[in-house]
């Protein structure tokens, strides 16, 4: 289930709240449990069982890790604990791929499971996180379960680590902040929609007018570069914006999973701002395991290498994702020699000279970065970023109508706008200061929450009319 | 602590009510089955079956179901269409562009394929049952002919789409007479909300095609020679898809005695077990020019299927007050359906077909092509998307 669908906003959301509230807190995380399940079944009907499965086998093998702990059996289960969630990760995602492109043995897999790949990291953690005695084991079944299903971050993160909700799960809501959790997920949760239905949604279709085109001309390859990034800025964070506020209604605090990525000035403050919960599992399992940044260089060097073909990989598997993975291993290893080889030298510019090209260095990359994500092929992506230069197949120098292009940018500038201007805090920094002025006047507190209220009002309607529209399905008698 | 509590108990008592007056009025409305704005037949409610909840067509149609069930649909709709002009500053709403009270759908960009594949259809058609016969063709200009480019928005060539099925004609050695109806045609000779062309405005397009064709002479085309006939409320298709208010037409039908004697024979309504009679066998299904029992909602949700009584494979209308004894053969679109009437005091019998509903290698089977004028016309954007002719 979607949570942009109606059936999930009015239908399953209400009855969630509803039933969760409804019972003691000692039931909550039951219905918790069988509410996630409904979601997730309503999109895999026949996967839920193998997600069931996963929480049984993770729980009863931690168990016994537990249990065996002193023992060479209870290492035995702690990798089994962790391999066999991979295991499935592998088969349903990854089989296929390295099949092709290892033996050249062309097959066919069952479909990807909606979220695998959230929640086989969410598992991994949680028996890592055991093993290592950073968590007490889960004894109860439902509590563990209803940690793993959590629908609100079910299927696209962020990803939550057990410690970080462990103690709603184990202790419940905290009664004095029901109100004020409540208020916030339902503010956030409207945002999130919003970034979602209203922007990368719209954003979306005019990417779709522009490969429409056979051909087109360089202006607007580079506003199709600029909206791809944008579209998928806006669905992921957006995404994430309404798993968070759908945390804050059931009492939970996830962690944040976007800090304005694209205001960053370098690409590992990219990645501290984008999708972070993911650049944080990486970095606590993988690339700190294998020693982080305090070894020799060229060991450094294949640590990150590692650490970002995984997280290529983890997107997709597709020569796409990987390459793309990789061009942030080298941007970092270049980031990190230029840093140091600029740290005794004497160079001063002036900060905002500095800060103009760090900020278009970053965003070229980021473009870049996006065409390569968005694209099926290799080719695909080549000849969008040939295209961003004025030349590949994507141009046409004698196909392109300007007045065409020129009119597909003309309608959707208003939405570009908004998104570019949408993705910086501006919006942000421009209503703490309005809220600062109107808390210093009468009534301006009051003025502040009617401003929520409609806002969040208006952005409901808004979602519901354009999620309404988009099943608009004429009947046209052939088109006419 | 208690001034805060209620202070957050404003937004979630609003969302709760709003949440709960959706609900509430979805539970209490009842269900329609029809919407009038969309023209269609709105989905039921699913039934709940192993197969259907294993394989996913209960999620997905149940989806559906509540999409267009749910309350204030049409409202909600046009709300989504004024955020996209007057907020988002779009100059379309699902492809729908509104100007002087016209609307149209964009169309483009020219697909030559698509043009080419027309030609090809249509010189495999004259190879294989009228090798011999005059052939005409025209195309129907739509509106955007009339309104694109001189407000800004794309449209597609149309001295290069008519370049290409030119070229593809003359290239096939057959011999193929061409007709401008273009020239005839302006933006008024369209209905405002839908993308036909209106039938009491056709008189200039009709003397032009009746002269090509050679039965110039035996056509009334004046005003004063028909009786008009008011169809109020007609909300063309583009009325739905643009969801913003828009005054209904008025589908002005024309009769004269040669109309009223006419009678048509159409396939679809006259095949029983597999078994077809013909228009001049007994026992067939006869209906007059207009049909005026497809204006109610159980029969059409179209108010221009009073033309003919709407989409079908082949029709035959037998016109015995004729001047002629000539027989006319269209391929056509449903344009021909409000035009072909205006033929009716040149020619005994006027067959149409309509490729987009049987397949080419079928139609000798019903229809005698043997002295006919035969005539194809097609409105660009059929010709810009023939992949559906079969």
């Amino acid at each position: 289930m979607l949570f942009s669908s109606i059936t999930f906003l009015y239908f399953f959301l209400p009855c969630a709240v509803l039933f969760y509230f409804m019972v003691p807190q000692k039931g909550r995380n039951f219905i918790l449990f069988v509410m996630s399940l409904l979601f997730y079944a309503w999109g895999e009907p026949v996967y839920v069982l193998l997600m069931l499965m996963q929480i049984v086998i993770s729980f009863v093998l931690v168990l016994l890790m537990d249990r065996f702990r002193e023992e060479r059996a209870g290492r035995a289960f702690y990798m089994l604990s962790v391999l066999l969630p991979f295991a499935a990760l592998f088969y349903f995602k990854y089989f296929h791929f390295f099949m092709e492109n290892l033996f050249g043995i062309r097959i066919k897999t069952a479909a990807l499971p909606i979220g695998i790949s959230f929640y086989t990291f969410q598992i991994a953690s949680y028996c890592i996180d055991v093993w290592h005695g950073r968590v007490k084991r889960q004894e109860n079944f439902i509590t563990y379960a209803a940690y793993v299903t959590l629908f609100p971050q079910l299927v696209a993160g962020p990803i939550v680590r057990y410690s970080e909700i462990e103690q709603t799960l184990v202790k419940g809501m905290d009664s004095s902040e029901l109100y004020g959790s409540l208020e916030q997920g339902i503010v956030r949760f409207a945002a999130g929609l919003g970034k979602k239905v209203l922007i990368a949604n719209v954003i979306g279709e005019f990417a779709a007018e522009v490969l429409a085109l056979e051909q087109r001309g360089i202006a607007l390859s580079w506003a199709y570069a600029i909206a791809v990034s944008l579209q998928i800025y806006f669905d992921f964070s957006g995404y994430s914006d309404m798993a968070i506020g759908l945390g804050n209604i059931f009492g939970f605090h996830f962690p944040e999973n976007f800090r304005y990525p694209f205001i960053s000035k370098s690409i590992s403050e990219f990645w501290r701002r984008w999708h972070i919960t993911l650049g944080a599992w990486f970095r606590d399992y993988v690339y700190i395991p294998l020693g982080g940044n305090r070894v020799r260089m060229i060991r450094w060097i294949f640590n990150i290498f590692a650490v970002w073909f995984l997280t290529g990989l983890w997107h997709g598997a597709g020569w796409n994702f990987i390459l793309w993975g990789l061009m942030f291993a080298v941007l970092l290893v270049m980031e990190k020699g230029c840093s140091r080889l600029s740290a005794g030298a004497d160079i001063s510019f002036p900060r905002y000279i500095a800060g103009f090209f760090r900020h278009l260095y970053v965003a070229a990359v980021i473009i870049i970065s996006f065409l390569i994500f968005q694209n099926d092929t290799l080719t695909g992506a080549f000849a969008d970023i040939q295209a961003l230069a004025g030349c590949g197949s994507r141009i046409g120098h004698a196909a392109v109508k300007p007045e065409m292009d020129a009119y597909l940018l003309r309608n959707r500038i208003g939405i570009l706008c908004i998104g570019l201007i949408g993705s910086t805090p501006v919006p942000l920094w421009l209503w703490q200061r309005a809220q600062e002025r109107l808390n210093g006047i009468r009534f301006g507190a009051a003025a502040v929450r009617l401003l929520r209220v409609l806002f969040t009002a208006v952005l409901l309607l808004l979602c519901t009319a354009y999620l309404i529209d988009g099943s608009f399905n004429p009947f046209l008698y052939f088109r006419f | 602590m208690r001034k805060g509590r209620q202070k957050h108990r404003v937004i979630i008592l609003t969302l709760l009510f709003y949440m709960a007056g959706i609900v509430l009025v979805f539970t209490l409305c009842s269900s329609k089955t029809i919407s009038e704005s969309e023209r269609r037949r709105l989905a039921q409610k699913p039934k709940l079956t192993a197969a259907s909840l294993t394989d996913k067509s209960f999620m997905e149609d149940m989806e559906t179901y509540l999409l267009d069930h749910f309350p204030f649909r049409d409202g909600l709709r046009r709300i989504k269409a004024y955020f996209a002009y007057d907020v988002l500053r779009q100059k379309e709403n699902n492809d729908i562009y509104v100007v002087d009270g016209y609307a149209s759908k964009l169309e483009y960009p020219l697909d030559g394929a698509s043009v080419r594949r027309l030609a090809g259809k249509m010189t495999s058609l004259k190879h294989q049952y009228f090798p011999n016969q005059n052939t005409w063709y025209a195309m129907v200009p739509d509106k955007n002919y009339f309104l694109a480019e001189q407000n800004g928005y794309p449209s597609i060539d149309y001295t290069q789409m008519t370049g290409i099925l030119m070229q593809e004609l003359e290239d096939s050695g057959q011999n193929w007479n061409d007709m401008d109806i273009s020239s005839s045609l302006d933006i008024g000779d369209y209905y405002r909300t839908d993308t036909h062309w209106r039938q009491e405005q056709l008189f200039d397009t009709a003397a032009k095609i009746g002269e090509a064709l050679g039965v110039g002479e035996y056509l009334k085309l004046q005003k004063a020679d028909f009786e008009e006939h008011a169809i109020e409320n007609f909300y063309g298709v583009y009325y739905g898809q643009a969801a913003l208010p828009m005054k209904p037409d008025t589908i002005i039908y024309l009769t004269d005695e040669t109309i009223e004697k006419a009678s048509v024979w159409n396939l679809e309504e006259n095949i029983l077990d597999g078994k077809v009679t013909m228009s001049e066998e007994k026992g067939a299904v006869l209906k007059p020019v207009y049909r005026l029992d497809k204006l109610t909602e159980e029969m059409s949700l179209d108010k221009y299927d009073v033309f003919l009584g709407g989409a079908s494979s082949i029709q035959v209308i037998q016109s015995p007050l004729a001047a002629t004894d000539k027989r006319l053969i269209i391929f056509r679109d449903s344009y021909t359906s409000s035009l072909a009437p205006l033929f009716l005091e040149a020619y005994r019998e006027i067959t149409l077909v309509d490729l987009r509903y049987i397949s080419s290698d079928l139609i000798g089977e019903y229809v005698d092509f043997e002295g006919a004028d035969i005539l194809f016309l097609y409105s660009t954007a059929v010709v810009n998307h023939a992949a559906v002719l079969k």
